[in-house]
């Protein structure tokens, strides 16, 4: 096999979480207040179930082909030329997610504090470090995540707490004000957030133990719905109705912390915190895109393929968008559809597929496709 | 070649033979005799590495007094002449030279295909002293010393049981070093055994003369900058090791025992954290985890706020450090980069510069870089305070090799703050963290307990758990013999009679 570490089910819903949530936390609460409006922060309970569902059809797949990854089990399922043409699919397509998740740490830090650096070297820079964990496997990935979540999550929830004074809860009234039609319109982006947890599919091989695999990666599922309902309430509570206007609603929030007049303007302390969510986000898609770039060509080792392909993430990133407004109006509108097709319809297709041809096969009384292939 | 050929039973050749190999050793004394005024016989020895008082007493003057019976070979010369307890029978040049180099004097005697070497080897070696690297308010005074023996000595007077085992090889083709590796049976695992000695075996070098030879090369990551084996000279240190199930490797000729796996905490942790009370061990865990920090970061971080993050500082304060940065020529980070280097060097000149001159040079430091570069203008007056706190933050750490790595990453990551502010600071810790989940040392993942976690673990890492709750060894202990203590062992008053 290509990738020898193993990773527990806990590992993977901890470095889960920020790999959907980083980049949702800061531009999801403003896109879903576009369309849902008082109601934003019922979104993404709605848009969760898109999250559970994936979860649901990656952990069935695995169980169709336990040792394999999405890119090695479409050729199994549709057969090798049709498969390669979905991995190839597969593997384009997060190359261009990625690029844009470049995209939107640079715009955000390039915004927040680096306003002359050129946005190939905070690109540049981010995607260096991410290869760094990129080169030291799942294991690294794993342990990494052990380290950074918890204290993101910590940090999190204490600016949380800093701003509950500050809260306003009329602002949440009336709820469902126009029924649930606009709180629904708004969860078709964090629903795009949310089938990104497709990726699991590329994780489930090296997990110890698959059947707690399902069981955590649906905690993790919840705890990104709990992290961003909770972001959600608070940038409702903070500013109303003006949501939809700031870009980043969570900076903004940031500014209203002042602790005994001498510790303020946080602003930057969120922005570091943030940037190792990201770097946790970054590092999975990069590693799924090498792992299954890899297995698509069938090599013997993917850590040659690091750097190009993170020099492809690079272009990806600058090529992506010309400026925040595009990347944003991209996000909320035509790039929810675009990510949701691929991310959904290619599991379930494979999936139902899948099972169909198992069943006929077990009808001939020919297991072949059971039996995992080792590599 | 012909040192391994075996003695001959003709003395003459034997003689021509150590002559050949001793040749132009002024200092290898053979001394002819005969015993019982018949057989002739030669003592062979090195000037004043054995005692030779003891030598001419207990061998020379029994041998040369014997008469001579019946039946005379080595067997009954050990049996019967030699009040020696230390004797051993030597039958090739390679264990004549090899007991002569030690300090053991060989006899070889005509017609005998043996000789017999004789523990009288003799060395100078030092009194035991307290450590003077890891000093302890509260615990044993006493400190490893370059003898081997003396520390092995030291460690089987902590562990008397028979289950602590030495495994001795030699390392080093000129300096023949002896290398003993000890472990307790049952607790340390026979993989970690094996390993530990297959990575020694594979050493091929002219000369050990510090434990810091053997570490690098076992090192799992050569070019990583932390410390993958830790190395102490205090023996209380190295027997808790031992009970926790590592493996101890004692070079002779330095104080410095080598223990493996290490993790990142163990290099953290000071040996009084387990003698003053848990309350106490924990609070000081806490206040070093957090100066660990400071000892990395203080630097960057001050230096980044100042170049792209002004708006953090509070109003007055801001003020107060814009007044004392006023008449700086150098921008942050150039003005951080030069005090936190001339502290580096100032640090080390104290180290290298005899005792007496020492405490001049720091005199002198602190009245230059404290008091005149602030009146002169060149450094700020809150820079000298960053570097102050910076310098006593990486003191705090108790192994040395673990706070000269992290003075030494401070560098870069001042760079990366002074290039790209916070973020550059993220992406610094970011490569850190990574490059730390990377590491192994002897299998063992080195940020161990936290990641990968361990919650059993946990208990004598983030805080110090009282001992009666320390149920389990470490992970890395061999499988079968995890419990360290039963449970209930908890005090409580006595409830006493109404």
């Amino acid at each position: 096999m290509l990738e020898r570490g193993k990773i527990s089910p806990v590992q993977m819903a901890l470095f889960m979480n920020p790999a959907i949530s980083a980049t949702a936390l800061l531009l999801v609460p403003s896109i879903t207040a576009k369309h849902a409006h008082q109601d934003l922060w019922l979104s993404p309970i709605w848009a969760s179930f898109i999250g559970y569902f994936i979860v649901f059809v990656s952990y069935q797949l695995n169980k169709l082909f336990p040792n394999q990854t999405i890119i090695e089990y479409s050729q199994q399922i549709v057969g090798k030329f049709f498969g390669k043409i979905i991995g190839v699919i597969l593997l384009l397509f997060y190359l261009h997610i990625t690029g844009v998740i470049v995209r939107e740490y640079g715009e955000f830090v390039s915004g927040a504090s680096l306003f002359h650096t050129p946005m190939a070297v905070i690109i540049g820079t981010m995607v260096l470090v991410c290869s760094l964990a990129v080169r030291g496997g799942i294991e690294v990935i794993g342990r990494a995540g052990e380290i950074i979540v918890p204290v993101v999550l910590l940090l999190y929830v204490i600016i949380f707490i800093l701003l509950i004074k500050d809260l306003e809860i009329k602002n949440m009234f009336p709820i469902m004000e126009k029924g649930i039609t606009p709180s629904l319109m708004g969860s078709v982006s964090p629903q795009s957030w949310f089938s990104e947890f497709i990726l699991i599919s590329f994780l489930l091989p090296y997990v110890t133990d698959r059947k707690r695999g399902m069981k955590w990666g649906m905690i993790s599922v919840f705890s990104v719905t709990v992290l961003l309902v909770l972001t959600n309430i608070m940038d409702l509570l903070l500013f109303g109705n003006m949501t939809a206007s700031l870009t980043y609603p969570v900076m903004v929030a940031a500014r209203y912390i002042s602790i005994a007049d001498f510790l303020e303007h946080l602003e930057s302390i969120v922005m570091a915190i943030w940037i190792s969510g990201t770097f946790i986000k970054i590092t999975v898609f990069y590693y799924a895109i090498t792992l299954g770039t890899a297995q698509l060509l069938k090599l013997s080792d993917f850590r040659p393929l690091i750097l190009p392909i993170g020099f492809l993430i690079l272009l990806f990133g600058l090529w992506s968008s010309n400026n925040l407004e595009e990347l944003s109006l991209f996000l909320g509108t035509s790039g929810a559809i675009y990510i949701l097709s691929i991310q959904i319809i290619i599991p379930v297709f494979l999936l139902l597929t899948g099972f169909i041809r198992n069943k006929v096969q077990q009808g001939k009384g020919n297991n072949e496709n059971e039996a995992p292939v080792n590599h | 070649m012909i040192k391994k050929d075996s003695l001959s039973i003709d003395l003459a050749e034997n003689i021509k033979v150590l002559e050949s190999i001793y040749a132009d050793c002024s200092d290898v004394i053979f001394r002819h005799f005969s015993i019982g005024n018949r057989i002739k016989a030669i003592l062979i020895y090195i000037e004043g590495m054995s005692d030779m008082e003891e030598m001419d007493k207990n061998v020379l003057t029994p041998l040369m007094l014997r008469e001579i019976g019946r039946q005379f070979d080595i067997q009954t010369i050990l049996e019967k002449n030699l009040a020696v307890s230390a004797v051993k029978e030597v039958s090739t040049f390679k264990d004549v030279t090899n007991e002569v180099s030690s300090g053991n004097p060989v006899v070889l005697i005509n017609h005998q295909s043996q000789g017999v070497s004789v523990g009288f080897a003799k060395s100078e070696k030092r009194s035991i002293q307290e450590p003077t690297s890891e000093s302890v308010v509260r615990g044993p005074r006493d400190g490893f010393i370059e003898t081997l023996s003396t520390n092995i000595v030291l460690l089987r007077q902590k562990i008397k049981s028979t289950d602590l085992k030495t495994k001795s090889i030699q390392i080093g083709r000129y300096s023949q070093t002896k290398v003993v590796i000890m472990y307790i049976e049952g607790l340390a695992d026979h993989a970690l055994i094996q390993e530990v000695e297959n990575r020694l075996n594979r050493i091929d070098i002219d000369g050990v003369l510090e434990s810091g030879y053997i570490e690098e090369f076992i090192k799992d990551h050569p070019y990583s900058p932390f410390p993958q084996i830790l190395n102490t000279e205090r023996p209380d240190v190295t027997a808790a090791s031992l009970l926790e199930g590592n493996v101890v490797i004692l070079t002779d000729g330095t104080p410095f025992v080598l223990i493996a796996p290490t993790t990142f905490y163990s290099l953290l942790q000071s040996a009084e954290d387990y003698y003053g009370g848990f309350i106490i061990g924990t609070f000081l865990r806490w206040l070093r985890y957090a100066f660990l920090l400071v000892a990395l970061l203080l630097p960057s971080v001050y230096v980044a706020i100042l170049t792209y993050h002004q708006e953090m500082v509070p109003t007055s304060l801001l003020i107060s450090v814009a007044k004392s940065r006023e008449q700086i020529p150098f921008p942050a980070l150039v003005e951080a980069l030069l005090m936190e280097g001339s502290f580096e060097a100032l640090r080390e000149a104290g180290i290298r510069l005899p005792k007496n001159i020492g405490s001049a040079i720091s005199i002198v430091g602190a009245l230059v870089i404290g008091q005149a570069a602030v009146s002169a203008g060149l450094v700020s007056a809150p820079m000298v305070m960053v570097v102050a706190i910076t310098g006593i933050a990486s003191f705090m750490i108790p192994r040395y090799s673990a706070a000269i790595t992290l003075r030494i990453l401070r560098f870069p990551i001042m760079f990366l703050a002074g290039t790209l502010g916070l973020v550059g600071i993220m992406l610094g810790i970011l490569t850190i963290i990574v490059h730390m989940c990377t590491i192994r040392s002897f299998g063992v993942p080195y940020l161990q307990p936290l990641a990968p976690i361990r919650n059993t673990e946990l208990k004598d890492s983030i805080i110090r758990a009282p001992w009666w709750s320390l149920k389990n060894r470490p992970h890395w202990t061999s499988d079968y013999n995890k419990v360290r203590q039963p449970n209930g062992q908890k005090p409580s008053p006595s409830k006493g009679k109404e």
